[in-house]
């Protein structure tokens, strides 16, 4: 199927390149293998020309290794082997079978070993903040509801700022012991899924001119951008805001209807 | 009779696990095993039809064990699920550990044609399915999702064991798979 001259994906420094620029956190730069995979693998005529080798990519590996001391791995070399291995198992299935997106499967695997790396290895059941079962439609009118509440309390006030001041009360009392505590496993993967269901929906996110200053750059990073806040303070503030962005799922409501 | 069968098939296995597949010879099994080509290729025409003959014996017996230990032990259709990478952690670890049959034959044995290829490509499919089943038991709305998460990542980590021994790729892989399951029961 392929020769000797092509291109092996995973062994190129093309490849390396693209992670190099892809994402400004060791995290982000790992799993946007996968993404990156997934856009190449797409591509018109690139499996007639390329291929994913079997061999080991060394220069892959050692980039990847990189990455994974500077996000603070308990074990770097493994958790970058696993990644890699699982990026070429997965890339192989998405030539053969390109319709069972083996691409954003692995790259939901590769965080899950990020985090079972960088997490306290024991989390506790009743540790989980409790998120029943819920589906789309619920999530969009709870979204639309909470809106809808906030610029009525707003209107009827006449501040803008009230509803972000009530959540500033609730969260500084216990700001102190939140600060140095780290998300647990659970937390970032519920953060994870809430950023991914973002990405599903088109959404209007609350103008950053009327947060306070102090909570723009969580507002700006860990809502707007998507990237998992550094602990249990920023990921209350974080949470408060999220509330506040509108989304509309129509589209995929439909596509869950048929 | 069947009994030279099975003991040619068992010999084969161990050499192929310890040895690789394309590096033992016929010449060597039957040493081992203590028989004659001509007895090996009466019962199986040719050598791959061996190899194939032994991957799916390894096939049914890693499935059988997995299933005995998880019916036996597990009640829940859930319990099943986030029990499976406990068992699967003390399978690789075990010292007689070699790797996993359809993964080493299908690095062997790159060529997609290659019946051999063929058969470890099934096999690793039909593992996927099995965990696509304990998902579905247990209401998993993205089973199959779900199922082609873990299959990745156990896949990963058993190619990491064997590549080097004592790794704990083994240990991450069933913290993450516990992650991505407590994951799917919620949503």
């Amino acid at each position: 199927m392929h020769n000797k001259d092509d291109l092996d994906l995973l062994g190129s420094n093309w490849l390396i390149y693209m992670l190099a620029k892809s994402s400004n956190t060791p995290e982000g730069r790992l799993l946007s293998l996968f993404d990156i995979l997934n856009d190449w693998l797409k591509a018109p005529n690139m499996v007639e020309h390329c291929h994913i080798g079997n061999t080991a990519h060394s220069l892959l590996l050692n980039y990847c290794i990189t990455q994974a001391k500077a996000l603070g791995a308990e074990n770097p070399e493994i958790l970058a082997e696993h990644i890699v291995l699982i990026a070429q198992n997965a890339a192989q299935q998405n030539i053969t079978h390109p319709n069972n997106n083996s691409l954003t499967h692995a790259k939901k695997a590769a965080n899950a070993l990020i985090l079972a790396q960088t997490q306290p290895a024991h989390i506790p059941k009743n540790n989980r903040i409790s998120t029943k079962p819920i589906t789309y439609s619920i999530a969009a009118t709870l979204v639309l509801a909470i809106c809808a509440t906030w610029i009525l309390s707003s209107h009827k006030q006449g501040n803008q700022l009230t509803p972000l001041a009530k959540s500033e009360s609730n969260t500084t009392h216990t700001a102190i012991n939140q600060e140095n505590q780290h998300l647990t496993a659970i937390e970032a993967t519920q953060m994870y899924a809430k950023y991914e269901q973002m990405r599903q929906g088109s959404c209007q996110f609350p103008e950053a001119l009327l947060i306070p200053d102090k909570d723009k750059s969580i507002y700006l990073e860990n809502v707007v951008g998507g990237k998992l806040p550094a602990n249990l303070k920023d990921l209350a503030v974080a949470n408060a805001y999220l509330e506040k962005v509108k989304c509309n799922f129509t589209p995929m409501l439909m596509a869950a209807s048929k | 009779m069947t009994g030279l069968r099975e003991k040619i098939i068992t010999t084969a296995g161990n050499l192929f696990q310890t040895q690789g597949i394309n590096s033992t010879g016929v010449d060597t099994i039957v040493a081992v095993a203590g028989t004659t080509k001509m007895t090996l290729y009466k019962y199986f025409g040719s050598k791959e039809s061996l190899i194939l003959e032994v991957l799916k014996k390894g096939h049914q017996d890693f499935q059988s064990w997995l299933n005995d230990k998880l019916s036996s032990n597990t009640k829940q259709p859930s319990e099943k699920l986030q029990k499976l990478f406990d068992y699967i952690e003390e399978w690789v670890t075990a010292p007689e550990f070699n790797g996993v049959g359809f993964i080493k034959a299908s690095a062997e044995f790159p060529k997609e044609d290659s019946p051999v290829h063929q058969l470890s490509s099934q096999q690793s499919q039909q593992f996927r399915q099995y965990i696509h089943h304990l998902a579905t038991d247990a209401n998993i709305k993205d089973a199959e999702g779900l199922a082609l998460q873990l299959s990745l990542i156990f896949e990963g980590a058993a190619q990491a064991e064997q590549m080097k021994r004592g790794t704990n790729a083994i240990k991450y892989a069933k913290t993450a798979a516990k992650i991505l399951i407590d994951d799917a029961l919620t949503q």
